[in-house]
């Protein structure tokens, strides 16, 4: 498998295509098996050498115990950036892979050229964000849950998440494996090895990546937010604060555009990554 | 190449991609994650495999969208056969 050892830890990742180089970063609990299912490397690879990676604890790379605020997870970024000899890269971040997209941004500047972000949520920016703890995507998981007799309770608490899922018999297991059916089966299976890390808690902390120091970001931030998004009010502070932050909003999607309209998205994406790689 | 030989291939694969893992006999109707128990980083994992095994690149993305699309809740051999027929 290829893989590279970065920051103390080992990660696995994938490279497609040649060209200008595009890095793909998952959401915390999925992997890069997110880009493959939704055909997003095979469409990029006709024009970018376009390279994915599990962030640490998930998916195929290694899972230590800590490391996992969005500073550490940048630090991975650099140093496979480095070890991969990759040029000035353009990022395109799901979610928390979005923070970790401006956070390696920010901290190593020579690295990233521009960055699109999907529907990410900051740590930095929750005192203007009131949807956070609230989101549409925890009351479908919580109300999934509920059917085996699990209560994740009404905000947020991807420890709570975790833990709980480790705990399950073997017979509830089954049962929300069956719910999330062939596709979701691995997203769960995640979970449970989680629990063993301080990853829940950690994903949430600012770690450095206040509001003032978004908005003092200096490269391209596209900001493709979801329509029915829990995050529409970063959107805006994003497109106010960020001095070259453009923004487009992905129809009939609530978090995840690349699977709920993969169309729109991966079109947005070409797009955008064809004004970054200009 | 016929869907056997393909299909031989691919259970061999499977078998040194996974080797800690037991895997049922196989034929066209087997399903990959019902089945063989495998996740969607698997699949990555195997298809890189492949691409080595083949010797060159084969566009997986595509061929899973292309599932997703068709609203299938999980990959047959029997598919994935007549995917590696088409493109090796």
């Amino acid at each position: 498998m290829p893989e590279v050892e970065v920051n103390g830890t080992r990660l696995y990742y994938q490279q497609a295509g040649a060209g200008p180089d595009v890095l793909l970063v998952h959401a915390v609990t999925s992997n890069q098996a997110v880009w493959m299912f939704a055909g997003l490397v095979d469409a990029l690879a006709q024009d970018y050498r376009v390279t994915t990676y599990d962030l640490r604890g998930h998916g195929a790379s290694e899972r230590p115990q800590s490391g996992y605020t969005s500073a550490a997870m940048a630090k991975d970024f650099a140093e496979l950036h480095s070890a991969l000899g990759l040029g000035p890269a353009a990022l395109v971040g799901h979610s928390f892979g979005g923070v970790v997209a401006m956070h390696a941004a920010l901290d190593y500047p020579q690295t990233v050229r521009g960055i699109i972000l999907s529907d990410s949520f900051f740590p930095g920016l929750k005192h203007i964000e009131p949807n956070f703890g609230k989101m549409n995507i925890w009351a479908d998981l919580r109300a999934t849950f509920q059917k085996v007799g699990v209560d994740l309770g009404d905000t947020v608490d991807f420890t709570r998440l975790f833990r709980a899922t480790a705990e399950l018999s073997p017979e509830n297991f089954k049962t929300l494996e069956d719910i999330y059916g062939a596709f979701g089966r691995g997203w769960l299976r995640q979970l449970p090895k989680l629990a063993e890390t301080n990853c829940g808690d950690e994903v949430l902390e600012v770690a450095g990546l206040t509001a003032e120091r978004i908005s003092g970001m200096t490269q391209p931030v596209i900001a493709l937010y979801d329509e029915f998004s829990p995050f529409l009010a970063t959107c805006e502070w994003l497109k106010k604060h960020v001095a070259r932050c453009s923004v487009e909003i992905i129809p009939n999607a609530k978090h995840l555009a690349l699977v709920e309209n993969t169309p729109a998205f991966t079109d947005a994406v070409r797009r955008h990554l064809k004004a970054l790689t200009l | 190449m016929n869907s056997d030989r393909i299909l031989s291939d691919l259970a061999a694969v499977v078998g040194q991609t996974f080797p800690d893992r037991d895997f049922p006999p196989v034929d066209l109707e087997s399903r990959a994650f019902a089945d063989l128990g495998l996740a969607s980083i698997d699949l990555v994992v195997l298809a890189e495999r492949l691409e080595l095994h083949y010797g060159k690149k084969l566009p997986f993305g595509m061929f899973l969208k292309g599932l997703r699309e068709r609203g299938a809740d999980d990959v047959s051999l029997g598919d994935l056969v007549a995917f590696l027929q088409h493109n090796v």
